[in-house]
């Protein structure tokens, strides 16, 4: 394998974006330095506009179609990840927002702590373009990096420093199984590159290798059986980093999840098939079952958030194009109302202290607002019309009916009703329950915009989905040849491909 | 402007809750004044469409299209047909009705006037959905905010507020299982309904989905696969089976009713209203529109099972009634007894069956919102819906008790009401076929006069406890006027069912037609697109009838 690493100038523009956001990081380190009287909300915003020129810049890409591919085929620039490089910034921008009250609470570093959830967003930038098993790695390691030191950011607070201790070991062992299977694959077809695998021959070593990759971005994503961490990451992490770990990893394992799986295995997707379907099963029953017990808001959505990511597994193992596009708007419906849901809590949390359900109590009375929107943002977790969370699901069912996964589909019904139950027992607790203490709750302008955000977001994409769907659908193109069995039936007055 | 008709009676309930949104608690005529307005314009656009409704054309009229996703072949599709005319004006009377009755409501009044119009809103939008996707969309919309409704100005039932110790956190507050709200509570009330409502519903869903994909038509547009569909043999029967027992849960047929007198207990006067009157329809009125439409043949071999469900309904249901000491457990029990007769209405597949099932769909929503409305108000005079304490307040309340027993009347089906005409419809209907079963139901009335005429008694007659008293009479205008309407509606029909019956038998006809394939017998329209483009050529009236009850 040869690339140049002589970059022309249509190379660096698809590169501009990360680019132009390592510098803009750069820029607001040496600020930080620089200027010792800075107020962090100053450096926030600083960076919330890096992140705002990044964005533009990818929408630009977006609009002109402007895609290629870098480094020998390990850097790609298609309009997937362009999809998902604008979740993983919007995700960055909504996390910023969150963390500006919540900074108060570092004892130290509260400059370098925007500059850390900038670098992720960075390193998950770079992971929604990788496409080879090299990049896979660096780029993996890079964007977990920056949490490690994240998630036990309160440096005196023993469960945060538990929580960052297990994601670290957990990680890390996550990150020698990735090592381990790429040898292996490497060894057994010698080929890196994704697109280039799809010819190769089962061997053992094959096989083992791709499920021990699989076994890593399982360990990102929080599928079960690799979601041991998520519960007392989620605890005790501070709770804009939780938010974060919550989305932002889950989307970019997700881009990775699909060129593996849809582009380096294609050919074996009834092989596959079989391991997505039982990791979809047992994440959506055991996340939701579990989460029944919860009595700690932030535990409630780790184990929510378990069974979201075996719903979202159902699309994957659907395997078509559809599946694909159903995968894309899920995850967007779901960092709007999960984003919104920790906002929420942030704001609880800044006014009474604590994230258990029972100080929830009689919310209604003490904050109509906040008790709407946590209302509404629960409501699309659980999948209700007419909110976002309903139109994923919807989408995700079908694209999987049309593979004949009946009993994926069952499972995910039925879990629709199971998670209703906890969600419901949140919204009595806000709702129905009297409070205990009726003062009322005052929220931050921050916290306040990101509510607006995710019930914009959770309101109009349950209401009118289409251009949203439309977006999804046209990042997706690149697997319009994954055309099922049940597909081709399509007549052409409503094509899939949009 | 006609054209928009749907739209304004759909729409018209969400935007006033859009609007109470952005105003206070404190301004209270404000907040009523929206809730009314807005219940008044989608109640009179349902009037005007109820009259403007053309049944010699018959075939689904007032049809708005309006693209929503074209991946998953979805648009938001409305239309109304004989059948859904007058529900969505049954629906229009009790929320407007429903609006006045929870007038003097205290606590947080405008979230309570909120969820009531996106409660009502979406019922209505069920029945004028012509696109499978929106049906559920709604139907599964209206479920959440019952949960609201019940949990936040339910009330518990009496067993629960004696077992509760004072402090009473213990057993009403645990994030623990299900059960640890207490049996009686209206958490447990509001939490049974909406788990209930939705594992069936989901059961209702993949129904739907496997329409979706074994249509092979990437469509959810009900008129769509009912051209082009056809399912049969174990796949049909699967569907037809989740679809009905999906939705029958909400209607509810004998074993899946437990939810609902318990919810109706737990409710507040006006959500019992929409509850019992047009929410346990939605569960009718969805089979009728995807089983009925989509899958005739397999309806026309699997209904007549549902009848047999019909009879525990009718017996089971007024068994209780009259055993229950809880008005609103009387009230709740007769309308799920009272939901057997349409079930039988629906199961014999005949013209005039099932058109008596449709009007006694709409008389019921006025007779059971009658009885819940005044149970309401004796409940939040006298504070209890025990009925062995209560006794003699005819005294205080005189209005009240005279609407009551009006209402006691429609509720039996005597002659004068529009109930009346739906139970002979039923009964005539439905004899050639399932003769067994009309013994039941006429025995069913007796048990209906029974158990209300001893609850009228109970309540009203009798002597009086001191504590009562000081209970007042409803005597303004906002008070006497959602029982006045209800009553008015119900005996004008009662009396003048002309333009009810044939609006609801333009609905009927083509669907019998198509399910028993025999044209309908009476007043055939010619030029109706429905009934010529899938029928054979008119044979002679006796015939038809011949055809029908031979079958």
């Amino acid at each position: 394998m040869t690339f140049s690493l002589t970059l022309s100038a249509s190379d660096l523009l698809l590169l501009l974006p990360e680019l132009f956001l390592t510098l803009w990081l750069c820029v607001v380190l040496a600020v930080d330095f620089s200027f010792k009287r800075i107020v962090q909300e100053q450096l926030a915003y600083l960076t919330i506009l890096g992140v705002i020129i990044t964005l533009a810049c990818l929408a630009w890409f977006d609009m002109t179609g402007i895609t290629g591919t870098l480094f020998g085929k390990m850097f790609v620039v298609d309009r997937m990840a362009i999809f998902f490089k604008v979740m993983i910034l919007l995700a960055t921008i909504l996390v910023i927002l969150l963390s500006i009250d919540y900074v108060h609470r570092f004892s130290l570093f509260r400059g370098e702590y925007y500059f850390l959830v900038a670098m992720s967003a960075l390193g998950m930038m770079f992971m929604a373009s990788a496409n080879d098993l090299l990049s896979l790695f660096v780029t993996l390691e890079f964007a977990t990096f920056g949490f490690y030191v994240l998630v036990s950011y309160l440096r005196d607070d023993m469960a945060s420093n538990e929580a960052g201790l297990k994601f670290f070991i957990l990680g890390v062992f996550a990150a020698g199984l990735l090592a381990y299977g790429i040898s292996l694959v490497y060894g057994e077809t010698g080929k890196l590159v994704f697109s280039d695998m799809s010819g190769a021959n089962p061997t053992t070593g094959l096989v083992i290798g791709f499920l021990l990759i699989f076994a890593a971005l399982g360990f990102k994503i929080g599928a079960v059986p690799f979601h041991s961490w998520i519960p007392d990451t989620y605890h005790g992490a501070p709770t804009p980093v939780t938010a974060f770990l919550s989305i932002a990893p889950k989307v970019a394992a997700f881009a990775i999840l699909l060129r593996l799986f849809l582009v380096a295995l294609a050919t074996f997707k009834p092989a596959w098939a079989l391991l997505i379907v039982a990791a979809s099963i047992l994440s959506m029953t055991y996340g939701n079952i579990v989460a029944i017990a919860q009595r700690n808001i932030k535990r409630l959505l780790a184990y929510s958030g378990i069974a979201q990511v075996g719903n979202v597994l159902i699309g994957l193992a659907a395997g078509t194009k559809m599946g694909t596009d159903s995968i894309l708007f899920y995850l967007l419906t779901y960092l709007f109302a999960n984003l919104g849901a920790f906002a929420v809590i942030m704001a609880i949390s800044n006014s009474v202290g604590s994230d258990e359900i029972d100080d929830y109590r009689g919310l209604n009375r003490r904050s109509p607002f906040l008790a709407f929107a946590m209302l509404i943002f629960l409501l699309s977790l659980a999948g209700v019309p007419p909110l976002a969370g309903f139109i994923g699901k919807l989408y995700i069912f079908v694209a999987a009916i049309k593979e004949g996964l009946y009993i994926l589909i069952t499972v995910g019904l039925v879990n629709i009703v199971v998670s209703m139950y906890y969600y419901l027992i949140v919204v009595k607790k806000m709702y129905i329950n009297e409070p205990l203490d009726s003062s009322p709750i005052k929220t931050t302008g921050p916290l306040r915009a990101v509510i607006y955000v995710g019930l914009a977001g959770t309101l109009v994409i349950g209401i009118y989905p289409q251009p949203f769907l439309d977006w999804a659908v046209a990042a997706t193109l690149m697997f319009s040849n994954l055309i099922g069995p049940a597909a081709s039936l399509t007549p052409p007055v409503t094509p899939f491909g949009g | 402007m006609a054209e928009y008709t749907l739209l304004i009676i759909l729409f018209a309930p969400f935007l006033g809750a859009l609007g109470l949104i952005f105003v206070s608690n404190r301004q209270v005529s404000l907040v009523r004044g929206i809730a009314a307005g807005s219940a008044f314009v989608s109640l009179a656009a349902s009037v005007y469409l109820f009259y403007a409704y053309d049944s010699v054309k018959g075939g689904y009229q007032f049809i708005q299209r309006i693209e929503w996703s074209r991946q998953l072949g979805i648009s938001l599709h409305l239309g109304v047909d004989g059948i859904g005319t007058p529900l969505v004006l049954a629906s229009g009377i009790l929320l407007f009705a429903g609006i006045f009755v929870s007038w003097h409501i205290k606590d947080r009044m405008k979230e309570f006037y909120i969820w009531i119009l996106i409660l009502a809103a979406a019922t209505i939008g069920v029945f004028m959905s012509l696109d499978l996707f929106f049906l559920y969309f709604f139907y599964e919309m209206s479920v959440i905010p019952m949960y609201l409704l019940l949990g936040m100005w339910g009330s518990h039932t009496k067993k629960y507020l004696e077992m509760t110790d004072p402090e009473g956190l213990k057993q009403r507050d645990s994030v623990g299982f299900i059960f640890n709200f207490g049996a009686n509570s209206k958490e447990y009330a509001a939490m049974k309904l909406v788990l209930f409502l939705s594992a069936f519903a989901v059961a209702a869903l993949m129904g739907i989905l496997l329409i979706y994909k074994f249509s092979g038509l990437n469509t959810f547009d009900i008129l769509i696969l009912r051209e082009k569909a056809h399912f049969s043999g174990p796949l049909a029967t699967l569907i037809w089976l989740l679809i009905f027992f999906g939705f029958a849960s909400i209607a509810p047929i004998w074993p899946l009713h437990s939810w609902s007198p318990v919810g109706h207990a737990a409710a507040p006067a006006a959500t019992s209203m929409l509850h019992a009157g047009v929410l346990m329809k939605l569960g009718h009125f969805s089979i009728i529109r995807v089983a009925f439409e989509i899958l005739p043949e397999t309806t026309r071999e699997l209904m007549p099972s549902a009848a047999v469900l019909c009879i525990f309904s009718i017996i089971y249901g007024g068994l209780v009634a009259y055993y229950a000491k809880d008005t609103k457990y009387v009230i709740g029990y007769s309308s799920s007894s009272h939901m057997g007769y349409v079930f039988l209405g629906m199961a014999a597949l005949d013209y005039i069956s099932l058109s008596g099932a449709v009007i006694y769909m709409f008389a019921h929503a006025m007779a059971t919102g009658m009885l819940f409305a005044m149970a309401g108000w004796v409940y939040d005079q006298t504070h209890t819906r025990d009925i062995p304490s209560l006794g003699g307040l005819s005294n205080r309340m005189p209005f009240i008790s005279a609407a009551f027993v009006i209402g006691c009347m429609a509720s039996i089906g005597m002659p004068g009401t529009v109930n009346f005409i739906a139970e002979v419809m039923i009964i005539v209907g439905s004899w050639n076929k399932y003769p067994f079963q009309v013994v039941v139901a006429v025995l069913g009335i007796v048990l209906t006069m029974a158990y209300l005429f001893k609850m009228m008694r109970g309540l009203f007659y009798g002597s009086m406890a001191e504590k009562y008293s000081h209970s007042h009479d409803a005597v303004a205008v906002v008070d006497r006027m959602p029982l006045l309407i209800m009553i008015t509606v119900s005996i004008s029909f009662g009396i003048f069912p002309g333009h009810l019956y044939s609006v609801v038998r333009s609905g009927v006809d083509p669907l019998i037609a198509r399910i028993t394939k025999v044209v309908p017998v009476a007043e055939l329209p010619m030029n109706s697109p429905q009934a010529s483009s899938h029928t054979m050529p008119v044979p002679v009236p006796g015939e038809a009838i011949a055809k029908v009850t031979s079958r």
